[in-house]
């Protein structure tokens, strides 16, 4: 089981790729805003991937980690703004952050997280032991 | 372990499916926002989207001396998925986003993404030569530069009676 860890208040829920206005939630290593991203979960049985759309982030100032249980997901996001006057504007620069919750019968030590166009995609793998196998019948 | 996603009673009580509904509504709202904030630029909605039901990546907009530039955001697609054309007064961004994940038959998928294809027409604010138009596609995010047309400057029309 793979649980978004929601954040306290209700309305700091916005995402990255809308054109939604900026919800700042507490980041001490930051003070700009923080937006959460939105993420795919697909499980594969093996595995669980987590698919994360942070366009802009750089790899090396992403921080994925595992710690009592919660994955947590932050990447730093250099500012880009467009030279000139402004014409239009719908999106936000900031950065991202997420965590979520893992239930049991995930290896934590195999996580592994890659990023590719504007996309982190991280990978748990389940333990050997909790992983789904067919059971071959064998005639008596 | 329980292989029902986010269903459990130890839930923070915002599910994958009323999240979705919750982000759909916010984003809904959001662009509803967005329309009626943009109105004042030349009496309309300055961008145009596609169809309805696609989605719509979300697009910066600056002028700066002889250039106009546009960025928009497109993680996760394949640059040759993107297609960028720009007559003198439009720039049309459009391609498809493509899922890396398919639902397995035995598994379960949450999804938040947009997937599909996407168009996004451009009014620009003037003229540019289409034969000096960059588009460069980095870390999810595409920029295009284009050059203002030396011919686009404004001129008096008389008034015929």
């Amino acid at each position: 089981m793979v649980t978004p860890t929601e954040p306290a208040s209700p309305t700091a829920t916005s995402t990255r790729t809308e054109p939604s206005p900026a919800q700042p939630q507490s980041s001490p290593a930051a003070p700009c805003l923080t937006y959460q991203p939105n993420v795919d979960i697909c499980d594969y049985g093996t595995e669980v991937l987590l698919v994360t759309d942070m366009p802009g982030a750089k790899a090396d100032g992403m921080n994925v980690s595992f710690e009592d249980g919660v994955l947590s997901l932050f990447a730093k996001v250099p500012p880009r703004t467009l030279p000139g006057r402004q014409l239009g504007h719908e999106y936000g620069i900031g950065d991202y952050r997420r965590s979520f919750r893992l239930g049991e019968g995930f290896d934590a030590s195999q996580i592994s997280a890659e990023y590719r166009r504007g996309v982190l995609t991280i990978h748990v793998p389940r333990l050997a032991a909790v992983r789904p196998r067919k059971i071959e019948v064998r005639p008596a | 372990m329980s292989l029902i996603p986010f269903r459990t009673k130890r839930s923070t009580g915002m599910e994958p499916s009323s999240l979705a509904t919750m982000s759909d509504f916010r984003n809904e709202m959001n662009r509803l926002l967005e329309s009626f904030v943009s109105r004042p630029l030349m009496g309309q909605s300055w961008f145009e989207s596609g169809e309805p039901g696609q989605w719509i990546p979300a697009i910066d907009l600056s002028e700066s001396g002889g250039e106009i530039h546009v960025r928009a955001e497109l993680p996760g697609i394949d640059p040759k998925d993107v297609d960028v054309s720009v007559s003198e007064d439009r720039l049309v961004i459009s391609g498809e986003k493509k899922s890396s994940t398919e639902k397995t038959a035995d598994g379960w998928t949450h999804r938040e993404s947009h997937y599909g294809s996407f168009s996004r027409a451009i009014p620009l604010p003037e003229a540019v030569d289409p034969a000096k138009v960059t588009a460069r596609y980095d870390k999810g995010v595409l920029t295009v530069v284009m050059k203002k047309s030396p011919t686009s400057t404004s001129r008096k029309v008389p008034v015929l009676t």
